[in-house]
């Protein structure tokens, strides 16, 4: 596992890539953790073990072992993580990002884009706080503790998959005490 | 960093001027002595200066390095095709408790579709189904279009579609892969009154409004009661509204038919719903009066947990059948003047390991095709048909989301004799 924290000032940088149909990864990270006055990037490269285990979708890029955390700090005080992927609903591409709370809890969901022609009920707030408070110990399961969305159990169950994913995989960096 | 060189550049010229005058030390006076004391100062500040650059510039390469490293590492998105290949099937095996002979296995459909997106706001679903495996002048199969719209978004909330579409009609028309419903046979009700998959042309608005509620309307093409067969024992009395459907195929389009589907989805898990679709269906089609169909559900879904609730109504009306039907009294079938059925249904997912997930359920039907006649006089009125109830119950076994194994027991109370056993492979990308 290699991981290169970068705690630069001068890498407090948005990390948007592609432009986002609802909400971009900026404005996601400060609806998060509206009280940060920084986000720090760290790229992580995921050993071969925790990427098999996590068993995402080639759309993800967890998939390729990668998984880019942006720590939101309060001055030296890391408040918690964000992190952006995505997932396929039926056709389409799902983006999505989930807040991390400095304790591994999930903090929020937000979906950032959703092309989808149904289902567009994810982006509910209703839908979204069904993941609040849940870590990596959690079934984050569509049927279990997520309820699903009617005509929509595709999107559901991927993003579901997905913050699974991601709790997990910081969950494991944690443990490994990997993160900076 | 400019300081630092002024720093430098003043300190070493004091230092040269400092070797150049040593000779003369001894002569200096106590001003000049304390001059050069400074100017040695000066020196061994300048050699601190100097590592510390030196040290700055070590770190500023390492840190350099350090973000090649990042750039290299960052995730790179998987690129996106802009087109998507999607499929479906359904294999099933028939056992007739009473008649083992009559055991089949069927193709039952063999889907294959493309949805291409030409651009954020524009795209094309596309999906062609083959029925029974073979399909030839001397064999049982069907080829048809099952669906082919254009999709434009005009807002976040806003999208419209024209093509041959699926009518938004109940829990299954739209969601009607294997994967998407209990019971290896689509059930009853949504196949004999509703006749899945319902589909017509036309064009279509999708409004979401923000809050769980979605309405989806149009206009379209509907059936046709010039495709009764009055002489056909089975096909009107199976399902009177896929005896008369046109999907796409030279359609009759003179009367167009309207549909508007509103359903909530705002608490998770729960979605209540009514649809409705109606119009003439006469089309002025020679020796058929006019005749105005209406069919119209209401449904509610909710799946607290690991539980799935369902339950559904639907009616469907034809006007004009006694002047339809007075010609044809004698006839095999004569057409309905209302046709209706409800279900309610339970799923429970009961064990999950990795990807496996089974899911029992069970669910009971009434269903009549044949609810009421219009009256055409003592002896010549049709009897109406006798509600059927029929009870499913099964499981379905996932292997991830995409692949189903389902069996199931049906019994039939006034068709007894088509109790039947059925076991089905599904898949769906």
């Amino acid at each position: 596992m290699r991981l290169l924290p970068l705690t630069s000032a001068l890498l407090t940088l948005p990390v948007s890539v592609q432009a986002a149909d609802y909400l971009s990864v900026e404005a996601a990270q400060k609806l998060m953790f509206p009280a940060a006055d920084s986000f720090v990037v760290q790229d992580v490269l995921m050993d071969a073990a925790l990427v098999q285990k996590l068993k995402a979708p080639a759309v993800s890029a967890l998939a390729q072992g990668h998984l880019r955390l942006v720590s939101a700090r309060l001055g030296a005080q890391a408040l918690g993580l964000v992190v952006v992927d995505e997932v396929i609903g039926k056709y389409e591409r799902i983006r999505f990002a989930v807040g991390i709370n400095a304790d591994g809890t999930v903090r929020q969901v937000e979906i950032l884009s959703y092309r989808e022609s149904h289902g567009g009920e994810v982006r509910l707030p209703a839908w979204r706080k069904q993941f609040a408070g849940k870590r990596a110990t959690a079934a984050l399961q569509v049927g279990e503790d997520i309820a699903n969305i009617s005509g929509a159990t595709l999107s559901c169950s991927h993003i579901t998959d997905g913050v699974r994913r991601i709790v997990t995989a910081v969950a494991a960096l944690q443990a490994a005490g990997k993160l900076a | 960093m400019s300081r630092l060189r002024r720093t430098v550049l003043a300190t070493s010229a004091a230092a040269l001027f400092t070797l150049l005058s040593a000779p003369a030390f001894a002569a200096m006076t106590a001003e000049e002595r304390a001059l050069m004391e400074r100017v040695d100062r000066l020196a061994t500040e300048l050699d601190a200066v100097k590592a510390e650059l030196a040290k700055l510039k070590t770190e500023q390469g390492a840190q350099a390095a350090e973000v090649a490293l990042v750039k290299a590492a960052a995730p790179a998105p998987a690129p996106e095709s802009d087109t998507r290949l999607t499929s479906y099937g359904e294999i099933n095996l028939t056992v007739p408790s009473e008649h083992s002979a009559d055991t089949q296995i069927d193709l039952r459909r063999f889907i294959i579709g493309f949805a291409h997106r030409f651009n954020e706001k524009t795209r094309l679903v596309t999906e062609l189904e083959v029925e029974h495996a073979v399909t030839s002048s001397t064999d049982s199969g069907e080829v048809a279009v099952e669906q082919a719209y254009v999709e434009r978004a005009l807002s976040e909330k806003l999208a419209l579609r024209g093509g041959l579409m699926l009518m938004p009609l109940g829990l299954l028309n739209e969601n009607h892969e294997p994967t998407s419903f209990y019971g290896v046979e689509r059930n009853v009700v949504e196949t004999a009154i509703i006749p899945s998959t319902l589909r017509e042309v036309g064009a279509q608005a999708v409004y979401n409004f923000g809050n769980g509620t979605t309405l989806q309307t149009g206009v379209v093409t509907g059936p046709s009661i010039a495709n009764w067969d009055f002489s056909d024992a089975s096909k009107g009395r199976k399902s009177p509204l896929a005896s008369i459907h046109q999907e796409g195929q030279l359609a009759r389009a003179r009367d167009p038919n309207f549909f508007a589907a509103l359903n909530w989805r705002g608490i998770p898990g729960l979605q209540v719903g009514a649809s409705a679709i109606g119009g003439n269906i006469g089309h002025g089609q020679e020796g058929f009066p006019e005749s105005r169909m209406l069919l119209w559900d209401a449904h509610v879904r909710w799946a607290p947990g690991r539980w799935q609730l369902s339950a559904l109504y639907a009616q469907g009306t034809l006007t004009n059948t006694r002047q339809l039907n007075a010609p044809n009294v004698g006839m095999a079938t004569l057409i309905p003047k209302r046709f209706d059925g409800a279900l309610v249904e339970a799923g429970y997912k009961l064990w999950r390991k990795d990807d496996l997930r089974l899911e029992p359920f069970a669910r009971v039907e009434r269903v009549n095709t044949a609810r009421g006649f219009a009256d055409l006089g003592p002896g010549l009125t049709p009897e109406r048909s006798p509600t059927e109830t029929i009870t499913t119950t099964g499981a379905s076994l996932f292997f991830g989301d995409g692949l189903v194994l389902k069996g199931d027991y049906q019994w039939f109370d006034v068709a007894d004799a088509a109790d039947r056993f059925n076991l089905g492979l599904g898949w769906s990308f």
